[in-house]
């Protein structure tokens, strides 16, 4: 094998490293937007993302709405769902725990992943990618354009994030239920309100990284529970809560995923990333950007 | 303004408070001592909205708000500073102040509220200073203004006060002192809940002791000052 070759080897698994990388990315964001303000870690994240991959499908292969239409609808269907889940397996319960909560995200990511494969079978389903799949060639490296809109709306979704919760008064509403949910009511804050908004952004986000993976990688019924696993690894490894953990995490994960696969057996594909997981964690509990003095005091 | 009877809540872990029945009058200061764990901030949180009540009821303004939740209440203008202090320590204090007037920001009154943030910014000139720095730094005095301070955006009529004084060097306790007492003379009616007895007797007209949950002794602050009992138990002698 001679030098030009490994290094275009290098820069496509690098590539292909950062495209799942960012999806990784986008589930760990979805992980902390509901985590920061209910503490819950919501297992039915993954299934957000085999929604709206399969939704989207639906409604552009089938019903032949086009791709820029059926994006939106997709999206609203997913926070739909999301919203639901929240009226149906959040709220009823009567003395809510954190433990209890995340077992109704349990029971409910079951539910979504039963009534998913009523609706689409075990099969898994293409899209259309967003610009053709003609590889772009740089330096020996065959990149689809479809990883540069995963990884564009990965800046999108983060620079929007970034803008609600830094500059907007229900963002910062919402930073205040994370830091202190006593005293963010007493200040008038509905923190029920909160919690819905924060289940509404996570299926939202969850949609998009469904809609954006699926022509590169497919979707079928029962992508969403590694996916969650992945993308709850990207969030730990980065520091549960922090933003800019999640994408470090998430790129990490992605990262170490693909270099492992292409140079090392790509049958324990799914074990590198975790293996690194967790490796940090014996060294760093909090994750790589997680504030050690904020993790002393949470309860996961 | 804010009439309590035979009001009962107890709480997993939090110390109970039994059949409490209280006034506070319109433009007054009330104040509640006792001792430690006597229950007198579960009765604020119980008024506040953020524990559960079990029987009793409470009427603010003439209506009865026993059930309503937090957010609520204090868009019916009662704003609570909570014992130790509840800054949001990670923010800017900018962003408490502006979060103090959240339901301020919905209704879309900007300019009004520009004009709010700088009257307290006037009250409490060391926050205006301090306005870009993050709250959790500040000292103990100071993140006790912020907390008030955050709590006068929401615009009460009713201020409920939790110890303020906690922690505090005295002659800053002094300073704090000074500003509930200016802040009663333009308006606000405070109910006041101390264990440092002698300053929270001093600055109230009215005021109410506190044991083991139970409402002990009422009384004008100045007949309290000098009765026998309180002087032994709260007064030191």
């Amino acid at each position: 094998m001679n030098m030009a070759s490994l290094a275009g080897q290098l820069l496509q698994y690098i590539v292909t490293g950062v495209t799942i990388g960012s999806i990784y990315a986008m589930v760990a964001i979805g992980f902390n937007i509901i985590y920061n303000v209910t503490e819950i870690i919501n297992l039915a994240q993954g299934e957000f993302v085999m929604l709206g991959g399969l939704v989207m499908v639906s409604l552009h292969m089938l019903w032949k709405l086009p791709l820029i239409a059926a994006f939106p609808v997709t999206v609203v269907i997913v926070t739909g769902i999301g919203l639901l889940m929240n009226y149906a397996a959040i709220r009823p319960i009567r003395r809510p725990t954190v433990l209890t909560l995340i077992i109704a995200t349990i029971a409910a990511s079951m539910i979504i992943k039963g009534a998913a494969m009523l609706i689409w079978g075990t099969d898994s389903f293409d899209l259309t990618a967003f610009s053709g799949r003609t590889p772009i060639l740089i330096a020996g490296a065959a990149i689809q354009p479809q990883y540069f809109w995963v990884i564009g709306f990965l800046v999108v979704i983060v620079a929007g994030l970034t803008f609600f919760f830094d500059k907007t008064i229900i963002g910062k509403a919402m930073s205040a239920c994370s830091e202190n949910a006593a005293a963010a009511q007493l200040v008038g804050i509905d923190v029920r309100w909160m919690v819905l908004l924060s289940f509404a952004l996570s299926a939202a986000i969850g949609a998009i990284a469904g809609i954006t993976m699926t022509p590169i990688a497919l979707m079928d019924y029962d992508r969403g529970a590694m996916l969650a696993i992945k993308g709850f690894g990207a969030a730990v490894l980065g520091g549960l809560g922090s933003f800019p953990g999640a994408i470090v995490g998430g790129l990490m994960m992605g990262l170490i995923e693909s270099l492992g696969a292409g140079f090392l057996w790509s049958g324990y594909k799914d074990a590198y990333a975790l293996a690194a997981l967790l490796i940090v964690l014996f060294i760093r509990p909090s994750g790589i950007m997680g504030n050690r003095d904020v993790i002393r005091f949470k309860r996961f | 303004m804010l009439e309590i009877r035979n009001l009962t809540a107890a709480y997993a872990a939090i110390p109970a408070i039994r059949d409490i029945s209280l006034t506070v009058p319109e433009g007054g200061i009330v104040s509640i001592i006792g001792a430690n764990g006597a229950g007198k901030s579960t009765l604020l949180k119980a008024i506040s909205g953020l524990i559960q009540k079990k029987s009793g009821s409470i009427r603010f303004a003439g209506q009865d708000i026993i059930c309503e939740r937090a957010n609520r209440i204090v868009a019916r203008g009662i704003s609570h500073v909570a014992e130790g202090r509840q800054i949001f320590a990670h923010m800017k204090v900018e962003d408490n102040i502006h979060l103090g007037a959240y339901l301020y920001h919905r209704r879309r009154h900007r300019q009004e509220l520009q004009e709010h943030i700088r009257q307290v910014y006037e009250m409490f000139p060391v926050l205006g200073r301090r306005s870009r720095q993050i709250a959790g730094t500040l000292s103990g005095g100071e993140q006790q203004m912020l907390a008030i301070a955050r709590a006068l955006m929401a615009r009460p009529k009713l201020l409920l006060l939790d110890e303020p004084s906690m922690g505090l060097a005295p002659l800053v306790v002094h300073d704090i002192f000074a500003i509930i007492q200016r802040l009663n003379q333009m308006g606000t009616t405070i109910l006041l809940v101390e264990q440092n007895a002698r300053a929270a007797l001093r600055i109230a007209a009215y005021a109410y002791v506190l044991e083991t949950g139970q409402m002990v002794l009422e009384g004008p602050a100045a007949t309290l000052l000098t009765d026998s009992r309180v002087k032994a138990a709260y007064l030191g002698g």
